[in-house]
């Protein structure tokens, strides 16, 4: 029942994001938007209850379920991206070195510069 | 030998076929697979000492494309029975917001640089990939794919319908830049000479997402931690402005 009633608060959260989302025709799932909310409403009141953490835990273990059916499309559907892997392939690869290095840089940086504020390190 | 292989084939095929035209046996049949799949490849995955290059989803992934293909179910079919789970996503990315409010403290220890590096990084992580995979010819459609490819799962798959991509090529995507982040990053990391956890974590999490956040937790739970802040950040940063941004290009 714990659980439960903390499903039952994710499930809220995600109908008033798909209402905003519906409402104010914005370009971003209703799933997000609930998130958002929800962190906000957590920040505010400062605490969790237990049967949210226990529900939002449950649901965050099986996250592999729930995304396979979108993975294993892959497998059947590689024919219509034929001519395209070479692009595809770089982006993901070159793109993600390039992206941890330019992360990695700017954070190096930025953690240096303000370690020199504040007179430590 | 090959006659006996031949009839079960034939008996396979006409059972499965039964069960999918049903509804409900096709959606129990969808979950069971799916189940299956996910609790043989943690399995799997165990006794292969958990590698890094090999996390239990591609595992799972590859037997329920076996399994299917051997039943010779459609993925149009299994897609329809297996909506029992994926209407789960919804709650589950809102699911996302508990332990991001849990990590939230840390931002305070390191809150100039992170707000600093997020909003450049996260937009080059969607905007790297973007530009080169529109510089090699990829049409329209593979570009929305990969644009969302360091962002968690669940929110990705948001990212990608709003955007018109493949799901299905976007997860794959998802799956290859989770892998590579995670090499990149320790590569990157003794090149670079960096030993601050913090800041090994939030790369990882920026960058590979759920798979590089697991491999953050291996090196300790700052960078855990830092990891997951970097992760539940890029998502909800990419989700809120990379749709805005396109449509400003007229995408």
């Amino acid at each position: 029942m714990v659980v439960l009633r903390g499903f039952l608060v994710l499930s809220v959260f995600f109908l008033l994001g798909e209402a905003s989302r519906i409402l104010f025709a914005l370009p971003v799932s209703g799933g997000v938007i609930g998130m958002i909310l929800l962190t906000a409403t957590l920040m505010l009141r400062g605490r969790i209850s237990d049967s949210l953490a226990q529900a939002s835990g449950a649901l965050i273990s099986v996250l592999v379920l729930l995304i396979m059916p979108g993975v294993v499309g892959i497998f059947f559907q590689a024919d219509a991206f034929s001519g395209q892997w070479l692009a595809i392939g770089l982006a993901l690869v070159l793109g993600t070195l390039l992206s941890v290095l330019t992360t990695l840089w700017l954070l190096q940086r930025s953690v240096r510069r303000a370690g020199q504020e504040h007179g430590n390190d | 030998m090959t006659d006996l292989i031949g009839r079960l084939a034939a008996i396979i095929h006409t059972l499965s076929n039964t069960l999918v035209d049903s509804p409900s046996a096709n959606a129990v049949l969808a979950i069971a697979l799916t189940l299956g799949a996910f609790m043989a490849g943690n399995r799997l995955f165990a006794l292969l000492r958990s590698p890094i290059l090999l996390p239990p989803v591609v595992i799972a992934a590859c037997l329920l494309g076996l399994g299917l293909t051997i039943l010779t179910v459609s993925y149009a079919d299994y897609h329809k029975g297996a909506q029992w789970l994926t209407v789960l996503l919804g709650p589950a990315t809102v699911a996302l917001g508990v332990p991001l409010y849990q990590q939230m403290h840390h931002i305070r220890a390191l809150w100039r640089p992170i707000l600093f590096t997020l909003p450049i990084a996260a937009l080059l992580a969607a905007g790297y990939a973007m530009i080169i995979a529109a510089a090699f010819g990829a049409s329209p459609e593979v570009v929305a794919s990969v644009a969302p490819k360091s962002v968690t799962a669940p929110i990705a798959i948001g990212i990608t319908e709003q955007l018109g991509g493949s799901v299905s090529l976007m997860m794959g995507g998802l799956l290859i830049t989770g892998v590579v982040a995670t090499v990149f990053v320790d590569l990157a990391v003794r090149w670079m000479n960096i030993r601050d956890p913090r800041i090994i974590g939030f790369a990882l999490g920026l960058n590979g997402h759920a798979i590089g956040t697991a491999r953050a937790f291996e090196l300790g739970t700052t960078a855990g931690a830092f990891a997951s802040l970097g992760m539940g950040l890029t998502g909800i940063f990419t989700a809120l402005t990379l749709p805005f941004v396109l449509r400003v290009f007229g995408f």
